[in-house]
């Protein structure tokens, strides 16, 4: 049987990296008296994949991870089983049973929104007149930074999807995740800094939040648990 | 007041933030304004490092277990935090409640390694507390201490208020709650302190002076007055079944040194290593039976969901009912997964069979310590084994399909000559050469062969036979170390040493006295700090602190005589006097001494002076008599 989680990661593990938070599930499944599938081979490991990495010190309400069992058991039991055995800061919301042949996650999840506390460099500034220009834009070059490889120049504008003020200085951003265009929070941050005259201060990751996780299909954001979203609906 | 909460969004701009946050499953976060006593453990290192303590662990979910008590956790900063800190001008803080070690009755630090000793005064400083137990205040936490070097302990010991001496788990409680008592009756510190001393194991440095002989040796240690205890003896468990043993570890998010489960299967080792401290200080060996392992590790396995149980002890491969406890282990927990795995190897083919059941499918790696070059020498250290004991050991290892072998050896051990490091060289190359050989004519598909060599210095111990001997001078030390690298420098071999000069400051203070106390300040107030980590280690701050402080280095280098008062002479780990000192002649003499616990007993009169049932610890009470 395979399952879809949408979990939480709050305040209190935010600081854990993604391979943390993984090896920090694993243990949680093996707490519980859930038969887990494991791989065949040398070394063999419990069959788990997660959503799209959340970046170390950031918050995430909506991410998600796939699992196989070895025996079915009720999605409800699943989900108490689970919750009852996580650390403090992890929390499932919701799980659903999805077909075998699912496509990982990894590979459908295209969107990401994200939350920043904006901070300003001056008072009395058109906050509305800024992100509707901002969205506007057709050329939002930044530099990107990569790890051990040449830093680039690219053009992030056509990946920045929607972008609203939600009050004062809660600004909300849907961008491009995945293989197939990504645009990090920060990138967002440093592209409007720059198209702006350097009104917003530079941010620390604390200051951002994953709202959620999404595939966008003709403008539309569905949440990978979504049936319309899935090849085939198991009940 | 919550530290942590205060800076907690800061942490995205220090190294490895996931050291400080706590949140771990199976924390214990007990209600601060409805528990009595507050004690916060303090582990001198990085929180990776504290984590994968055994003791510590223990001592954190014992005292949980009281209902008055209510225990944290702290670890060290590492230098950008306590960069933050100072900045905001915040303590270190506990990982349940945030709040700093002040705020807290007992601070309680594991004395662990010598190197960590800088970090202790960290610590103490952010919190704004002072150094030496003489000048702090009645509003001050008392400051403990505990934990595998309290062997000697001096040149630490003013740092502190009370010290325990040996295994604390059933002492622990009664002095804190003891203590708590005596605060609340009003009594001043001195008098309280003056109160514990009475409690077995209990040491309260202050209470012990310490006179100089004009050459700059002990003359005398003596107790403030008559009511005092003379010598403060060491406190054991003696019956490792009846002991505590927490069962629902804390399990970290961050990957630690050990992340796995851990069961103590024994505690204690005879088999006598003339250099090893732990080879007498946790004397003598106490098995834990096996129906016990196998129930603990049933209820650790399930409450932290690891996937690896390690079965650890001085000396795994010697518990009575290893092989059957291995084989229950691997048939109850292959469906799950699980894999054991072994804290120490013998050198010798059974330890190759059992580790081939723990490891059958990955062969990560096998380590065998013949630890000396030359029979001759190994005799000396009484290190039992022959030079055929190891090629048959490592040729069962090859043959099993393992293509990776560490060795360990130690340089500048009494009585060491070129043969002996010739002798390195040649078992070495000859391990080499027998995994060659073996792998070639084998049908397993076997990784080219590696011999990882690792080197470290001999450092003579407290309360071991050689406590009397030479550390090796620097100089010499460096052209052994380049023998060996020049000759083991080849395809095939990996070489890794200890840093000579942090051999040598270990050295100093394993034999030290109090009289370092204050050159560990001054290094402190220079920068010292993890000490212990290679890339933070300096050196030549130690050498003008020591310079500064008019403590000569090579007076705690030399070899003393056999009548010199030792600076822990007052410590009393239950030896025989007389037995030291013979094993030390027959060393020099190449004299063997079997191991105690299946032969005669040798005479250390641990048993008898620390009371040990001899029934409980699994020893002959007949052979004892003999
Ligand atoms: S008293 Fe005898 S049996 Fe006991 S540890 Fe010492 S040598 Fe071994």
């Amino acid at each position: 049987m395979f399952i879809r989680a949408e979990y939480k990661k709050l305040d209190q593990l935010k600081y854990i990296s993604h391979l943390e938070l993984m090896s920090t599930f694993r243990s949680t499944f093996r707490r519980t008296n859930i038969a887990l599938k494991y791989s065949q081979g040398f070394n063999p490991h419990i069959i788990f994949a997660m959503s799209q990495p959340l970046p170390v010190g950031m918050i995430g309400y909506e991410e998600y991870f796939d699992l196989e069992l070895k025996q079915r058991l009720s999605l409800k039991e699943i989900k108490t089983q689970i919750n009852t055995k996580l650390p403090n800061g992890l929390f499932v919301n919701d799980i659903i049973e999805i077909s075998d042949n699912e496509k990982s996650l990894q590979a459908v999840v295209n969107t990401a929104k994200y939350q920043f506390r904006i901070r300003f460099n001056k008072k009395h500034i058109d906050k509305s007149k800024i992100i509707n220009n901002f969205i506007k834009t057709k050329d939002l070059t930044i530099t990107r930074y990569r790890r051990n490889k040449d830093n680039r120049k690219i053009n992030i504008a056509s990946m920045i999807h929607t972008g609203k003020i939600i009050e004062g200085n809660i600004w909300e951003f849907t961008v491009s995740t995945g293989s197939s265009g990504n645009v990090r929070p920060q990138e967002v941050i440093r592209a409007l800094n720059h198209y702006t005259n350097n009104i917003i201060k530079k941010l620390s990751l604390t200051d951002i939040k994953r709202l959620g996780l999404y595939v966008k299909r003709k403008d539309k954001l569905y949440k990978p648990t979504n049936s319309k979203v899935l090849k085939k609906e198991v009940k | 007041m919550n530290v942590k909460e205060l800076i907690y969004d800061e942490l995205i701009n220090v190294s490895k933030p996931e050291r400080y946050i706590g949140n771990e499953y199976n924390i214990i976060k007990k209600n601060w304004k409805e528990i009595a006593i507050k004690v916060l453990t303090v582990f001198p290192d990085v929180y990776e490092i504290g984590m994968s303590h055994l003791g510590l662990k223990i001592i954190y979910h014992l005292l949980n277990e009281e209902s008055n008590i209510l225990c944290e956790r702290a670890y060290s900063p590492w230098p950008d935090m306590e960069r933050l800190l100072r900045k905001k001008d915040l303590p270190i803080f506990s990982l349940e409640s945030g709040r700093g070690p002040k705020e807290f009755d007992i601070l309680a630090f594991t004395l662990q390694y010598e190197m960590s000793y800088t970090n202790l005064l960290t610590i103490l400083n952010l919190a704004g507390i002072e150094f030496y137990s003489k000048d702090r205040s009645e509003t001050d936490p008392l400051v403990i201490g505990g934990g595998s070097i309290v062997s000697n302990v001096e040149p630490v010991a003013p740092f502190f208020d009370l010290i325990f001496i040996g295994e604390a788990e059933n002492d622990l409680v009664n002095i804190i709650n003891m203590y708590y008592n005596l605060k609340n009756s009003g009594l001043k510190k001195d008098k309280i302190l003056l109160k514990l001393s009475s409690l077995p194991g209990v040491y309260i440095p202050t209470l012990y002076n310490i006179k100089y002989n004009e050459n700059g040796t002990i003359e005398s240690i003596k107790p403030d007055n008559e009511k005092i205890k003379s010598n403060i003896k060491r406190q054991v468990v003696s019956d490792l079944n009846e002991a505590y043993f927490p069962k629902k570890f804390l399990v970290p998010h961050m990957e630690t040194v050990h992340d796995r489960a851990t069961i103590e299967i024994s505690r204690g080792c005879t088999k006598g290593c003339r250099f090893c401290s732990a080879g007498i200080t946790y004397r003598p060996t106490r098995e834990r039976k096996k129906e016990k392992i196998l129930k603990l590790a049933d209820q650790i396995l399930k409450n932290t969901g690891y996937d690896e149980l390690s079965l650890t002890s001085l000396s795994t491969v010697d518990h009575t009912e290893i092989d059957s406890l291995v084989k229950e282990l691997i048939n109850r927990y292959q469906e799950d997964k699980i894999s054991i795995s072994l804290s120490s190897l013998r050198v010798d083919k059974f330890s190759v069979k059992l580790a081939n059941e723990v490891q059958k499918i990955r062969k990560t790696g096998l380590t065998f310590a013949p630890e000396a070059g030359t029979d001759r020498l190994r005799k000396v250290i009484n290190k039992g084994i022959s030079e055929d004991d190891l090629y048959e050991a490592v040729k069962a290892a090859f043959t099993e399909g393992w293509s990776t072998i560490k060795l360990y050896f130690m340089i500048g051990l009494p009585t060491e000559k070129k043969e002996d490091l010739n002798g390195i060289i040649e078992m070495v190359n000859n391990v080499l050469k027998l995994g060659k050989k073996i792998r070639k004519s084998s049908n397993k598909k076997m990784k080219p062969i590696w011999i990882n060599v690792s080197i470290s210095t001999f450092i003579p111990k407290a309360n071991t036979p050689f406590q009397w001997e030479t550390m090796i001078d620097r100089k010499e030390l460096k052209k052994r170390l380049n023998y060996l690298r020049k000759n083991l420098n080849k395809k095939g071999i990996n070489f890794s040493w200890n840093d000579e000069d942090l051999s040598l400051l270990e050295s100093i203070f394993s034999r030290g006295d109090r009289r370092l106390s204050k050159v560990i300040v001054n290094a402190w107030n220079k920068g010292a700090r993890f000490d212990g980590w290679g890339d933070h280690f300096d050196y030549n701050l130690w050498l003008k602190a020591f310079h500064e402080e008019e403590v000569r280095i090579d007076y705690y280098l030399r070899d003393r005589s056999l009548e010199e008062l030792l600076p822990w002479q007052h410590i009393d780990m239950g030896l025989n006097n007389e037995f030291l000192k013979n094993e030390l002649n027959k060393a020099l003499s190449y004299e063997t001494t079997d191991e105690c616990r299946f032969n005669r007993c040798q005479g250390c009169n641990i048993c008898y002076n620390l009371e040990f049932d001899l029934n409980v610890i699994g020893n002959d009470y007949n052979v004892h008599k003999s």
